[in-house]
């Protein structure tokens, strides 16, 4: 290992990613964090080749439409950056929506952070009141069925083992809500808006949001 | 003003933006509609006194890549008491979703109706957006037309390239911003709050804005027509009321912007621009765009390089572009590349750097230019395929001129040339077509034999199209049958060889030509066009010909008296009483000239008296540092 290598630096972020930013893709987020890291003028590793990118790994593609507050992503420096430095650039250099909520210093030697993915909590938050015992009787049948056959992109899947728990709770306004714990390992992703479609609600009845990212060897409640 | 006093503004706004949450989710690409960009400006409702809503009449990714936008909007939220937002055009699915649940069309800061604004900056810059532009005053459920309009309703202005003819569009627009808007936008501004003070009529406010230099309010004017159709007067009905209108510039270039929005949706220019020259003293007769931005003032290169930092330093793009009609003709040109190469060694950043004009090539430049080792392509425009039909249209390259300019640009490493060319342009035979085919061979030999293999050539074929305030506004425009013959003997002349050519639709090309030099009546067949479904006329798989065919035939014009007929050098144009600064007794002589072939070189070395000077030489003086190139 020369002495440069030894200086190489992974960075772990956490991020908010806000109602302003929701209807912004996966691809899209991936260039804004990109022109952010450049203007944060950190050390940026870049990948090598032609056309010199930033090296940056996000765990798990938000669906378009959820807000998060818990994101994750992964860089790389060249020399070492104390972290708070770092926090203090990346806030000071970050967009509308997109909030720095920890930064820490990880292992280089950590597997990819899409790899690392076990699960995802999300809470939601229906634009129209609901009642009770209805919600929570298709609730209570959606996690009696034994599978819940669905078609996403043309190919048949089993919904039901993506699910690992959801949950009516009373939201702060006084208003009913969901939680819900989904699977989210590399080949075997559940999406809120799937999980909502079952229950019966469009995509335009309900604001969803991420509270949480599980990384495989974490565990951690179902937040109440 | 048109609210309340006992609905809050601000909750306006979100009840309006609750309602448009839940469509979006239904929608393409939702992120072209929710604003919340870095360096979005968004200053309190209630903050300021004018409201202004920037809008460009196509969609988002096009349009805020539009730096005339861009800048309009620096300049107006710089000033205290006024707010600028932005609007663009929805696509088709979000048109329909905003109508089928009754959502008036908002601003992207505030998420204001654009009916609550006093002002609507409308940009024109082709005349393909017309239809767009119903669209958006009608999804912003406004009355289309001026004359329908009251005191409860926002000004519509508009401005850009395209309303140096302004009368198609005329009786939807209630003032024209002729020329460059960076200074008159802040004059119809300050006519606004002058006329909200004092509480007068419309009719006031639009007397008041007739006043303004460079401001034409098309309602003072009325427009007789001969027997035959074309324009017999245009008389003033108001003491306000110029006329001619005399196009407005500024006597330097603006500042360039200082806050550089990034889109968070990808749009299709993702880089820093700064506009290093405007106009261009080559005199391309067919060329609209370099007569009506005459004169040509320059951009010191310290501020362009200031400008590229700060822009990178608050965007953090990947790339910076210079704009201009003619780089190459920029007086600083090889310091401004070296400047460049510094910046583009410390940020990693790529560069663009469009129209390279082959008569201001050296072979210092072309070193230089290597040394920025540029990707891609390298572009050439001879616009034409023999050197006779360079002169008509006084585009003067000798072949030899332009092979030796080929064979530098493989020379110094390019594999790829992209060459620009017209056809329809007046005077042009068959053979000067089939001659544009053998020139592309030449290049891709001389390619090959340079740098082998790899060498490729791209044609890019579009067609001429007349323009008002050109030399040639008068000529008709090719028909679509010999459009076809010549597209034809093209795909013959390169059938085989390894040139891959792409070209425009002739039919596009059609209507381009009739809205270019409408009189005010077409503003019904524009009007009719857009009723029966027209809507993003410049986006070749929403254009639609028959919709306009039909609307001519039913509002009774005929549609070759625009496209296809050649004028009288004696009739009265209907932009005649619209002065773009070259006076229309040069235009002719200038297209006297053509007819024999006779070149007007670059006025850089020596003045033929367009009309700039005599008009605008006060201007001149007083800013004696502005970077004209006028002799």
């Amino acid at each position: 290992m020369t002495s440069q290598e030894e200086q190489i630096t992974r960075i772990r972020v956490t991020y908010a990613k806000g109602p302003s930013l929701r209807f912004i893709g996966h691809l899209d987020l991936q260039r804004l964090w990109e022109r952010l890291l450049r203007r944060s003028g950190l050390p940026i590793r870049y990948s090598q080749g032609f056309n010199p990118r930033a090296r940056l790994n996000l765990a798990s593609a938000l669906p378009l439409g959820v807000v998060s507050e818990a994101e994750l992503l992964d860089f790389w420096l060249d020399e070492a950056v104390p972290v708070g430095a770092v926090a203090k650039t990346l806030s000071q250099n970050s967009l509308p929506g997109l909030e720095i909520k920890a930064v820490q210093s990880v292992s280089l030697r950590e597997k990819a952070l899409q790899e690392q993915m076990a699960a995802s909590d999300y809470e939601i938050q229906f634009y129209d009141p609901q009642p009770q015992a209805e919600l929570a009787e298709k609730v209570a049948a959606l996690l009696a069925a034994k599978e819940l056959p669905r078609v996403r992109r043309k190919k048949s899947y089993d919904l039901r083992p993506l699910i690992l728990d959801v949950e009516v709770f009373i939201r702060g306004d006084g208003e009913l809500g969901l939680r819900m714990r989904l699977n989210a390992a590399p080949s075997a992703t559940g999406r809120p808006d799937e999980v909502l479609e079952a229950l019966g609600f469009s995509n335009t009845e309900y604001l969803a949001c991420r509270t949480g990212l599980i990384l495989e060897g974490e565990s951690a409640p179902l937040p109440s | 003003m048109p609210s309340s006093p006992s609905t809050s503004l601000s909750s306006k706004s979100e009840a309006l933006f609750r309602r448009v949450e839940r469509i979006l989710p239904t929608v393409t690409k939702p992120g072209r509609y929710v604003g919340g960009e870095l360096n979005q400006v968004v200053k309190p409702w209630e903050s300021v006194q004018t409201h202004v809503a920037l809008v460009f009449p196509d969609i988002y990714d096009l349009g805020q890549s539009n730096l005339g936008i861009a800048l309009l909007y620096d300049i107006l939220n710089a000033q205290e008491g006024v707010a600028a937002e932005r609007a663009f055009s929805p696509w088709l699915d979000m048109e329909t979703a905003l109508r089928e649940n009754d959502i008036p069309l908002y601003s992207l800061e505030n998420k204001r109706a654009l009916a609550d604004f006093d002002i609507l900056g409308i940009s024109l810059p082709y005349e393909t957006l017309y239809t767009n532009f119903l669209t958006i005053l009608n999804l912003a459920h406004l009355p289309l037309r001026s004359a329908d309009r009251d005191d409860s309703h926002p000004l519509i202005v508009a401005g850009g390239q395209s309303v140096f003819n302004p009368e198609p569009v005329a009786p939807f627009v209630d003032a024209f911003v002729i020329g460059e808007g960076e200074e008159a936008i802040l004059d119809v501004v300050q006519a606004h709050q002058a006329w909200r003070q004092s509480g007068g009529s419309r009719e006031a406010l639009l007397a008041a804005l007739a006043a303004i230099p460079g401001v034409y309010v098309p309602s003072l004017y009325e427009v007789a027509y001969q027997a035959d159709g074309t324009v017999a007067s245009v008389t003033p009905s108001h003491p306000n009321a110029a006329l001619p209108v005399q196009k407005r510039i500024t006597a330097k270039l603006p500042p360039p912007l200082t806050h550089f929005l990034v889109p968070n949706v990808e749009v299709v220019q993702e880089r820093v621009s700064v506009e290093i020259m405007r106009g261009c003293t080559r005199g391309c007769r067919f060329c609209h765009a370099g007569m009506v931005n005459r004169p040509i003032r320059e951009r010191p290169l310290d501020e362009i390089l200031a400008t590229l930092k700060a822009g990178l330093d608050q965007t953090g793009y990947e790339e910076v572009s210079l704009l201009s009609l003619s780089s190459s003709d920029y007086s600083q040109i090889i310091p401004l590349i070296n400047g460049l190469r510094d910046l583009l060694q410390e940020r990693q950043v790529n560069i663009t750097l469009p129209s390279l004009r082959i008569e201001s090539f050296t072979e210092d430049l072309m070193d230089e230019l290597q040394s920025l080792s540029p990707g891609g392509g390298f572009t050439l425009a001879p616009e034409a395929g023999t050197e006779r039909l360079r002169a008509v249209i006084n585009k003067p390259i000798s072949d030899e001129e332009f092979m030796a300019t080929v064979r530098s640009v493989y020379q110094h490493g390019w594999n790829s040339i992209k060459l620009y060319f017209m056809i329809g342009h007046p005077q042009e035979t068959l053979e000067d077509v089939a001659a544009i085919a053998e020139l592309c061979k030449a290049v891709l030999n001389e390619g090959r034999r340079i740098v082998g293999g790899r060498a490729r050539v791209h044609a890019g074929i579009s067609t001429f199209i007349p323009k008002p305030h050109t030399p040639f506004q008068w000529v008709g425009f090719d028909s679509l049958e010999s459009i076809q013959q010549k597209l034809d003997i093209l795909h013959q002349g390169l059938h085989g060889a390894k040139v891959k050519m792409t070209w425009n639709n002739p039919e596009s090309s059609l209507l381009e030509s009739w809205l270019a030099r409408g009189d005010r009546r077409l503003s019904d067949v524009i009007l009719r066009a857009w009723q029966k479904g027209a809507r993003f006329d410049a986006w070749s798989d929403q254009f639609n010909l028959s919709h306009w065919q039909d609307a001519f035939a039913e509002v009774g014009l005929d549609p070759d008296f625009y496209s296809h007929r050649a004028r009288g050098l004696d009739e009265m144009l209907p932009w005649d009483h619209i002065q773009a600064g070259v006076k229309k007794s040069f235009l002719k002589t200038d297209y006297l000239w053509s007819l024999q072939g006779k070149i007007r070189s670059d006025c850089r070395g020596r003045c033929y008296s367009c009309g700039i000077l005599s008009a605008y030489n006060e201007l001149r003086l007083v800013a004696p540092d502005g970077g004209w190139k006028c002799p």
